[in-house]
């Protein structure tokens, strides 16, 4: 039985000197024999919890648990054996090694777990069949199609015959004609004894799938009330990272725009004075907040609208700004 | 991980095939230098010692016989050999001279008296008996019954030897004494040091005994800026050589650096990766160090001075070989080391 155990997990790192935080507490639970699709826009942390996955990257918090693994407690040649025995990565670009054989490219990864050669070949073998690429095995990559390099990857992945796969974007470099053979073959493998976590933007894999996570949260479409809301001096209205669907219009007092840099120091990006907005890229792009917003020197009142209500409820020049996407104000 | 390492050397063979010729070509000439090198070094000692002598008596302020240009009377010699420490006591004649062959070629003149050293090293006839006879070099292309005009004198060739060379690979012509005396002086039975076989326990006035150390020091000297030379070219062929193959071996690593995100990604040990690596440097360099053999034999066929090339060249050739296959893979392993396995996701 695989079962794979999220709690509270948290994956935070620097880009260009700034904290990222894509996975911010995050918990989820993934049962035997499942599909699971990692939905999300660019950015949104797929990749990054596929990483955690796959112990590659290790997280700020939290915990994952697979069977009764703990994984983010894994070092040195534990965590070679995770990677080996535990794991199978499929990459969106395939990254099969050019010089090698269809077949070669799944032999390399049983010999560098220690499989003889006799018996790591007929492995190969036998998993090329099964992705029905048996007539391809002597090809090198560079003379496969992106859908039979897709599934020698995949068969790459299965070598050792691990409880997890997980698939970084498998369909993204296929046309309508090899995805199909590719979404099969992913679905074929979610069985007992495994769990088959795939990310991806691709919605045709919707049906396929036994359990979807958006990790975008979805905009709100429709119009809510407008939140007001009133903030002390220096209190913040959200931090950088967060989710966010609402789009704030300044009442009284001023905001500051501050972005967090990974060496605890604070850039003061924009001071936003009434009747200045912020805050619509988030729910335009189903982004994270790129930065936090907090009350200036002194207490301020803000309003938050819904992106259709913004659009409706306030002048024409304001609304213009933020159809092209303006740079009026920085907009976490 | 072999299999990896020699599949990549078939897919990029043909940087690879260059690589090789390339650096085969630069071990054959350091391979060639070092034959050299050995040369000069062997032939101050190889003549010193075909003398025969414990000792070589000069007269006072001479550094050594075969640099002097001080003479004295043959006779002293006698009065030497009368010591009762002394077995033997040879005057000689060491001097220079045109060996007129074609082309004409500088030579270096031993004036002896037949019978009162060892016998050289001769490889075809025998040595020489009488005036008029002479032994020489076969670097001077002469066979026996072959006449040699040294000077004024024309001579019969009666032995040819492979290894009678000093002063950087000058032929040697072997001559009784007196014709010796007759090409270098004028008139006058003069020498310029004796050879002497025992330890003399008094000199005449005026001389002084130097040991074969002393003397091969003296020629030395003469070779050392040289052979220095020599050992700094070869160091820079050495360096070249690296940097050929290293700079193939971290081009290859820039390349495939994503696969070695993917192998560390799927839990390959970075000893395997790097030992991959390793192996790919050393088989390049090996390959090209037993190219270079081959390399070294052609180049030393049309080469003007002879290379000594013995087991012990090839020995280190094949050592420094290894050498710079290991460095060179580590400039390869640090790249695949620094490789983040997050590299492996993510779009190409």
């Amino acid at each position: 039985m695989t079962r794979v155990e999220i709690r509270d997990l948290t994956i935070e790192y620097s880009s260009g000197g700034y904290a990222v935080r894509p996975i911010d507490h995050l918990d989820l639970t993934f049962d035997d024999g499942q599909l699971v699709l990692l939905l999300g826009a660019s950015g949104s942390g797929k990749t990054t919890l596929l990483s955690a996955l796959a112990s590659i990257l290790r997280p700020t918090s939290g915990s994952i648990r697979i069977g009764t693994t703990e994984v983010t407690e894994l070092r040195g040649q534990e965590l070679a054996e995770y990677r080996r025995h535990t794991v199978g990565i499929v990459f969106q670009a395939f990254n099969l090694i050019p010089s090698l054989t269809a077949r070669d490219n799944v032999v390399a990864s049983l010999r560098s777990a220690g499989v003889k050669t006799r018996a790591a070949r007929a492995r190969a073998e036998e998993l090329l069949e099964q992705v029905d690429l048996g007539d391809r095995m002597r090809h090198r990559p560079g003379d496969l199609s992106g859908g039979q390099q897709q599934r020698v990857a995949i068969a790459r992945a299965l070598a050792l015959d691990p409880p997890l796969v997980v698939a970084d974007e498998p369909t993204a470099h296929l046309d309508y004609i090899q995805v199909d053979g590719v979404l099969r073959l992913l679905r074929d493998l979610a069985q007992p004894g495994r769990v088959v976590v795939v990310s991806t933007h691709d919605e045709r894999l919707l049906p396929l799938a036994d359990q979807v996570v958006e990790l975008t949260p979805r905009a709100v479409a429709g119009s809510r009330p407008p939140e007001q809301r009133t903030l002390a001096a220096g209190e913040v209205l959200f931090h950088q990272g967060d989710h966010g669907d609402l789009v704030y219009v300044v009442d009284e007092g001023c905001i500051d725009i501050v972005r967090e840099c990974t060496d605890g120091r604070e850039e003061l990006l924009a001071r936003i004075d009434q009747p200045g907005y912020f805050g619509e890229l988030a729910p335009m792009f189903g982004l994270r907040r790129s930065a936090t917003a907090r009350a200036g020197a002194t207490s301020a009142t803000v309003t938050g609208y819904t992106l259709r209500d913004f659009r409706e409820h306030h002048d024409a020049d304001t609304t213009a700004l933020l159809d092209d996407a303006g740079d009026a104000n920085p907009a976490p | 991980m072999w299999l990896i390492s020699r599949c990549d050397l078939v897919f990029r063979r043909r940087r690879f095939v260059v690589a090789v010729l390339v650096t085969a070509l630069v071990f054959g000439m350091a391979l060639v230098f070092d034959g050299v090198k050995r040369s000069v070094r062997n032939e101050v000692p190889r003549t010193v010692e075909m003398f025969g002598a414990d000792r070589w008596v000069v007269p006072d302020g001479v550094t050594g016989p075969f640099t002097t240009t001080a003479v004295f009377p043959a006779d002293v010699a006698e009065g030497i050999a009368d010591d009762p420490g002394v077995r033997r006591a040879s005057p000689v004649v060491l001097s220079r001279s045109v060996a007129r062959v074609d082309p004409d070629k500088d030579a270096n003149l031993i004036g002896y008296v037949p019978g009162s050293i060892p016998p050289p090293p001769i490889e075809d006839g025998r040595e020489v008996r009488g005036r008029g006879e002479t032994v020489v070099d076969q670097s001077l292309g002469l066979s026996v019954g072959d006449d040699l005009d040294v000077g004024s004198r024309t001579f019969e060739v009666v032995g040819v030897g492979d290894q009678l060379r000093y002063n950087f690979g000058a032929p040697t012509v072997l001559l009784t004494l007196r014709d010796a005396q007759a090409l270098t002086f004028d008139r006058g039975e003069l020498a310029m040091a004796v050879a002497v076989d025992g330890t003399p326990s008094s000199l005449p006035d005026g001389f002084t005994a130097l040991t074969n150390d002393d003397v091969i020091s003296d020629l030395d000297r003469i070779t050392k800026p040289g052979v220095q030379t020599i050992d700094l070219v070869s160091i820079l062929l050495w360096i070249v050589a690296i940097g050929i193959i290293g700079s193939v071996v971290y081009l290859n690593a820039l390349e495939r650096t994503r696969d070695f995100a993917v192998l560390k990604a799927t839990g390959a040990p970075n000893r395997a990766i790097v030992g991959g690596l390793a192996i790919q440097s050393l088989f390049l360099s090996i390959i090209a160090a037993v190219l270079a053999v081959g390399v070294a034999w052609l180049v030393s066929l049309v080469l003007p001075f002879p290379a000594e090339l013995s087991s012990a060249s090839y020995a280190q050739m094949f050592a420094v070989a290894i050498a710079v296959g290991l460095v060179t893979s580590l400039i390869g392993a640090r790249r695949a080391l620094t490789t983040d396995p997050a590299l492996a996701f993510g779009a190409a």
